[in-house]
């Protein structure tokens, strides 16, 4: 096996997940929100193919692909609220959006 | 034959269902005639299986038909079973006989109401369902017609539903009725689990030893009985039922329903032979009812309530002679007074009709010169009902009243009684009659009727009168006393009511009693003496009811007494209605109303409210979680998150 250890990778995916979800908790605005989704996606994407070639089996790998693709299309939904948030003249403001509240 | 009894079973039942779901599709008309021609084919239908029955010998006269079980519950079956012997094809005659010539007088009498279609369909379906009833073969089909001919009552009762009254009287006849179903029911019960069968006669063979159960099922079918025929003490509701049609008083309380009673004590006379201390009671409940209802009758003023005292003062010569064992005279009483009672309702409602819905005797006096058949009609029927010679109540009651000379000291009691009856009908029916027919004519019939049959000759009254009948009429012509479909089955059973009895007279000739024979053996057979001296007591009192009538309402000169207490007491009807009033209706009230106040407010509503108010609560408190931060909710989240991940790491 050629290339860095399987913990290596591991550790960049951790990375990329703990940045991706501090983006996620720290950030206000939605844009960046969807951006750090993004990157939490990715890190997890990264362990799944590490893990798939520990095993030395393709599952993960695939799985990793899947993953893409759910994530292209929650991108697709995401950016449109965005924009349709944007077209309504509101503040681009996670906080602010609180109707729900109990 | 037995194809024949079930078309006579389903043809009404048929045209019910055709009327019903024609809807408009069918005229007035021809709803009625539908309706007519069904009851008419049952006739037919029964008279067939009456002449084939006649042809066998008599012990084989017994046909049990069933369609299919439709309850089976282990050993206990069920099914759509008939019966063909002759005491269910004697009620078949008189039924659907005196039921086609009713329906056919509803032609003329209902013309014009807006709802014929529908009150025709529940005729047919009442003539279906009180054949059902007499057919059934087993008591459960009894007693699904037993339950519909009092469904039908009851829509007929109430069937000028915008009247309070009748509302209220359909209500109190259901009420009453459900008290009987109910122990009847009970009774069923206690056979089904003695006997593993409620099919006739296997059912009533309950045997010796469980003499308890026996008088408790023979309590229960009196208590049915007793209801449906309105006896002592379930009798308040037939004369508010007189709320309904004419003619819905005619065929159901007078000639049919109101003496299903009768039939299910001699249906079921096995049960009572076994009880007799039961079988007593209904002769002892028969006699205090003719004699109490005999009493009230002498100070009623609404035609038709007179005469439905008299129906219950009758049927309680019916309950006698059934108590007594006397059953083929009780059955061949029923049919002569479906002929007699059933013409002077038809013959009352002649005068109702002509009246635009008048009742109250008082204004009707001196009708008689201007309807002389119906007054011919009017006094035919009285004189049957007093039972003089050759009417047809002579041959029929004179025989209850022998069949009490038979049963020691306790008969003594019940003949006294009986007689007594006949003296009180011999009064309040020619008490009627001299108060309605003769005489000079009173304002109120002048007003309604000279005109018409007067001034406009034989084309009849047009009806600006009828506008103001209480149901709702078209303007519609009649002759002086009515059109045909009207007088002609009132002339019919006229003919009857004289020649009627004359099929059986008891010393020298007794079909009905051999014709019944089979199904229910008499107990009490009255000797030739006895019938002579019966007869001839209930004559001359009979006779002396007339006189005393014709002395104070005839020729008035005698006064009618004046005894205050007596006839408030008489008008009150034995203060029945009030006592119930205070028995049951007014604690149960009470009862209600003091639940709802201490015991539904605050512990049912107020538990109910308690718990709401913690779930609401409850609710309340939880919904601050939800801040609608989205970063919080991550935040939750990912925190869950951490500790699952942490308690599953630590768990392995």
């Amino acid at each position: 096996m050629r290339g860095p250890d399987v913990p290596w990778y591991l550790a960049v995916a951790a990375f990329l997940f703990a940045t991706g979800a501090l983006g996620v908790l720290l950030r206000r605005s939605p844009l960046i929100v969807l951006l750090s989704l993004e990157i939490m996606l990715n890190g997890a994407n990264l362990a799944l193919i590490a893990f798939s070639r520990l095993h030395g089996e393709s599952s993960g790998q695939i799985f990793a692909l899947a993953v893409m693709a759910v994530a292209a299309s929650e991108v697709v939904v995401g950016l449109g609220l965005i924009v349709a948030i944007a077209r309504k003249r509101l503040d681009l403001d996670v906080d602010k959006l609180s109707i729900l509240r109990g | 034959m037995i194809v024949a009894a079930w078309i006579c079973l389903v043809a009404p039942l048929a045209a019910a269902l055709l009327i019903t779901l024609l809807g408009t599709g069918v005229s007035r008309r021809g709803a009625a005639y539908l309706a007519t021609t069904s009851v008419l084919g049952s006739f037919a239908a029964a008279a067939v299986v009456f002449a084939k029955l006649w042809g066998e010998s008599p012990d084989a006269r017994s046909h049990p038909s069933t369609v299919w079980e439709w309850l089976t519950a282990g050993s206990f079956h069920v099914g759509l079973r008939i019966l063909v012997d002759p005491l269910s094809v004697f009620m078949m005659l008189v039924v659907s006989g005196v039921g086609f010539l009713i329906v056919a007088y509803s032609i003329g009498y209902m013309d014009g109401d807006d709802e014929e279609r529908r009150y025709f369909a529940y005729m047919a379906l009442f003539v279906f369902s009180m054949l059902l009833l007499v057919q059934a073969g087993n008591l459960v089909i009894l007693l699904a017609g037993w339950g519909l001919v009092g469904l039908c009552s009851y829509l007929l009762i109430g069937f000028w539903h915008e009247r309070p009254a009748a509302i209220a009287a359909a209500k109190k006849a259901f009420v009453m009725n459900a008290i009987g179903d109910a122990t009847m029911a009970l009774a069923f019960f206690l056979l089904i689990q003695h006997r593993q069968t409620l099919n006739f006669p296997d059912a009533f063979a309950v045997g010796p030893g469980h003499g308890w159960l026996v008088n408790l099922v023979a309590l229960g079918l009196l208590g049915g009985a007793v209801a449906k025929s309105a006896q002592l003490p379930l009798q308040t509701w037939l004369p508010d039922a007189m709320e309904g049609p004419t003619p819905v008083s005619a065929l159901i309380h007078a000639a049919t329903m109101v003496t299903a009673g009768v039939y299910l004590i001699v249906r079921t006379h096995a049960v009572f032979e076994q009880a007799p201390r039961v079988q007593e009671l209904a002769a002892g409940l028969g006699a205090g009812t003719l004699l109490m209802a005999g009493l009230i009758a002498l100070v009623q003023t609404d035609i038709k309530r007179v005469i439905a005292y008299s129906t219950m003062s009758q049927i309680g010569y019916m309950f006698l002679g059934a108590g007594l064992g006397a059953y083929a005279n009780a059955e061949f009483h029923l049919m002569t007074h479906a002929f007699f009672k059933a013409l002077l309702f038809m013959a009352a409602g002649l005068v109702i009709h002509a009246l635009a819905g008048e009742q109250d005797i008082r204004k009707m006096s001196g009708i008689g010169r201007l309807m002389p058949m119906t007054r011919l009609a009017f006094l035919i029927g009285s004189l049957a009902l007093v039972g003089l010679p050759p009417f047809a109540g002579f041959f029929s009651k004179d025989s209850i009243i022998a069949a009490a000379m038979d049963r020691g000291w306790y008969g003594y009691v019940l003949f006294a009684a009986a007689l007594a009856g006949t003296f009180l009908t011999g009064v309040y029916a020619f008490r009627l009659f001299f108060i309605v027919f003769p005489g000079e004519l009173s304002p109120f019939v002048q007003e309604h009727l000279m005109r018409g049959s007067h001034a406009a000759g034989m084309e009849g009254a047009h009806g600006e009168d009828d506008a103001s009948r209480p149901h709702g009429h078209d303007v519609h012509e009649h002759t002086g006393e009515g059109p045909l479909s009207m007088t002609a089955p009132v002339l019919i059973l006229a003919v009857l009511s004289v020649i009627g009895g004359w099929i059986q007279f008891a010393p020298l000739w007794h079909p009905v009693s051999d014709w019944l024979e089979p199904v229910a053996r008499p107990l009490a057979e009255p000797t030739n003496t006895q019938e002579a001296l019966a007869s001839l007591f209930a004559f001359l009192l009979g006779l002396a009811g007339i006189a005393v009538a014709w002395m104070v309402y005839g020729t008035r000169r005698w006064r009618v007494p004046k005894y205050a207490f007596a006839q408030r007491m008489l008008e009150h009807k034995f203060y029945f209605d009030e006592a119930y009033d205070y028995a049951f209706y007014r604690p149960a009230v009470a009862l209600a109303q003091g639940l709802g106040r201490w015991i539904e407010g605050p512990f049912i509503g107020g538990g109910i409210r308690e718990i709401a108010r913690a779930f609401r609560d409850a609710g309340l408190s939880t919904s601050r979680l939800q801040t609608g931060l989205v970063r919080t909710y991550a935040l939750a989240i990912a925190a869950s998150l951490a500790v699952i991940t942490i308690v599953f790491v630590a768990v392995r």
